[in-house]
Parts: structure tokens; sequence; C-alpha cells
């Protein structure tokens, strides 16, 4: 019993559990942003994949006639995106240098942004003409667009919050872990976005 | 290997690098389909090596 007890104690330290052990290679910060690219690249790549079988694979004319894609629209929806990424990293350096205004204005300039690219989503797909039951080409369109739009989404949600805290005064030059979070995401969809324009309007 | 979401900037930086790829292929496959197709693949194999001929120091 005493044995076991003993066993029991092994490696905790006046009552607190012990410490934990890191892998001597890799630490915890940086194997969960692996994690989440290899799940984000599984995800995105389970579309692509479609959107190349549908496409190259079975030869479905891209866009299928009658339909058209608003690549105009969605252009100038992509250019609010990018210019997006340059107000949150303005909002990110000038935290850096402990400009709470900069941080600010940056960061409701970024919400802003996003907020106006997914509601011209939503508008252009009320507008666009074709419905997921037309055929292969719009159920594609609609996963690849529709899965960033969640993206963003989730992203807004972030930003929102980020933004109630700059206006509460929770980040300093010293404390600003959750910007830098928010905006290595807020990239992040801005990159796969990049993506889905060239894939589904250009190319 | 550079981690291209290691930090804000660095995501930045590399969200640059994906636009003047991106912005390259449009251009390529404005001119021709199979030219865009050339400078795809260019742009991803140069892509790729940025990413892992970076400087990012090795995780401890």
């Amino acid at each position: 019993m005493a044995v076991h007890a003993e066993h029991l104690d092994h490696g905790h330290h006046e009552g607190h559990p012990p410490e934990p052990h890191y892998s001597s290679r890799v630490t915890p910060a940086v194997l969960g942003m692996f994690l989440f690219i290899g799940s984000e690249i599984m995800l995105f790549g389970a579309f692509f994949t479609a959107y190349f079988f549908v496409r190259v694979a079975n030869g479905t004319p891209w866009p299928t006639p009658p339909f058209e894609l608003p690549v105009y629209v969605a252009f100038i929806n992509t250019c609010i995106l990018v210019t997006s990424s340059f107000t949150i990293h303005w909002a990110t350096s000038s935290i850096k240098k402990g400009n709470v205004w900069g941080l600010r204005a940056g960061l409701l300039l970024t919400f802003l942004m996003g907020l106006t690219f997914l509601i011209t989503q939503v508008v252009e797909y009320l507008r666009i003409g074709f419905n997921t039951s037309d055929g292969a080409f719009p159920t594609i369109f609609f996963c690849l667009t529709g899965l960033h739009g969640a993206h963003v989404f989730v992203g807004l949600s972030i930003l929102l919050f980020m933004t109630i805290r700059a206006f509460r005064g929770h980040f300093s030059a010293e404390h600003h872990h959750g910007v830098e979070i928010g905006g290595i995401y807020w990239h992040f969809v801005d990159v796969m976005w990049i993506v889905v324009y060239l894939t589904v309007y250009i190319l | 290997m550079r981690n291209p979401l290691r930090s804000e900037a660095e995501a930045f930086r590399f969200l640059l690098v994906v636009i003047g790829g991106a912005v390259a292929i449009a251009v390529a496959s404005w001119l021709n389909t199979w030219l865009g197709l050339a400078v795809a693949v260019v742009v991803v194999v140069l892509l790729v090596r940025w990413v892992r001929g970076g400087s990012g120091s090795a995780p401890r």
C-alpha cells in the first residue's frame, strides 16, 4: 500500500501536478500551428480536388453556359480583402510601437472591410442566377467560395472581439499577443481567397 | 524551413509573395492558357523553395 502511494506521488511536487513533457524538437505553439495548417490544407484540398476533377478530368466547361461568374464584382471584393490585410498589419505595427489609436483605427477598418466583403458575397449569391441543384459547376463554386466565406465569418468574430478589447485598452506595446494571432489568421484567410479567386474566377 | 505563419509580420510577407505569384499567373493565363499553367508551376516551385529555404530558427 505504501509502495503504491509512493508510486502515485512520483513526480508530484508539493501537491502540484508534474511539469508537462514537451518534445525537444517542436514547441507546443509551433506544433499547434502545423496541425492547424495541415488540417486547413486537407479541408481546402478536398474541395480543390473536387474542383479539378470536375473541370479537368470530367471536362465540364467553367463556367457552364449559360451561367456567368461576376468576375469584376469579385475583383473589387478581392481588392477590399487584400486592403484589409494591410490595415491589420498597420494595426499590429502600431501597437508594437505603443500607438493605441493606430491599433483601434486599423482593427475597425479591417473589421468593416471584412464585413463589406462578406455582405458583397451574400449579395452575389442572391443575384448570381444559379444554385447548387444546377449541376457540378455551381456546386463546386458554392462549396469553395462558401468554405472561404465561413473562414471570413470566423475571422470577423475574432476581429470583433479584438476590436472591443482594443477599445477597452487591453493591448499595449508589451502585451499584444491577441492582435498578433488574429492578424496571422486574417492573412491566412486572405491567402486562401487569392487562391480561390484565381482558380474559380480567373483561370 | 520557414513557417510562413510564425508571426503576423511573416504572414503578411507571405501574403505579398502570394499576391505577386497570383498576378503573374493571372497575366500569363490571360495571354495564353498554357503559358499560365507554366507560370503556375514555376510560381509553386519558387514558393516551395522560399518556404523550405527560410531562415526561421529551428524550434527548440
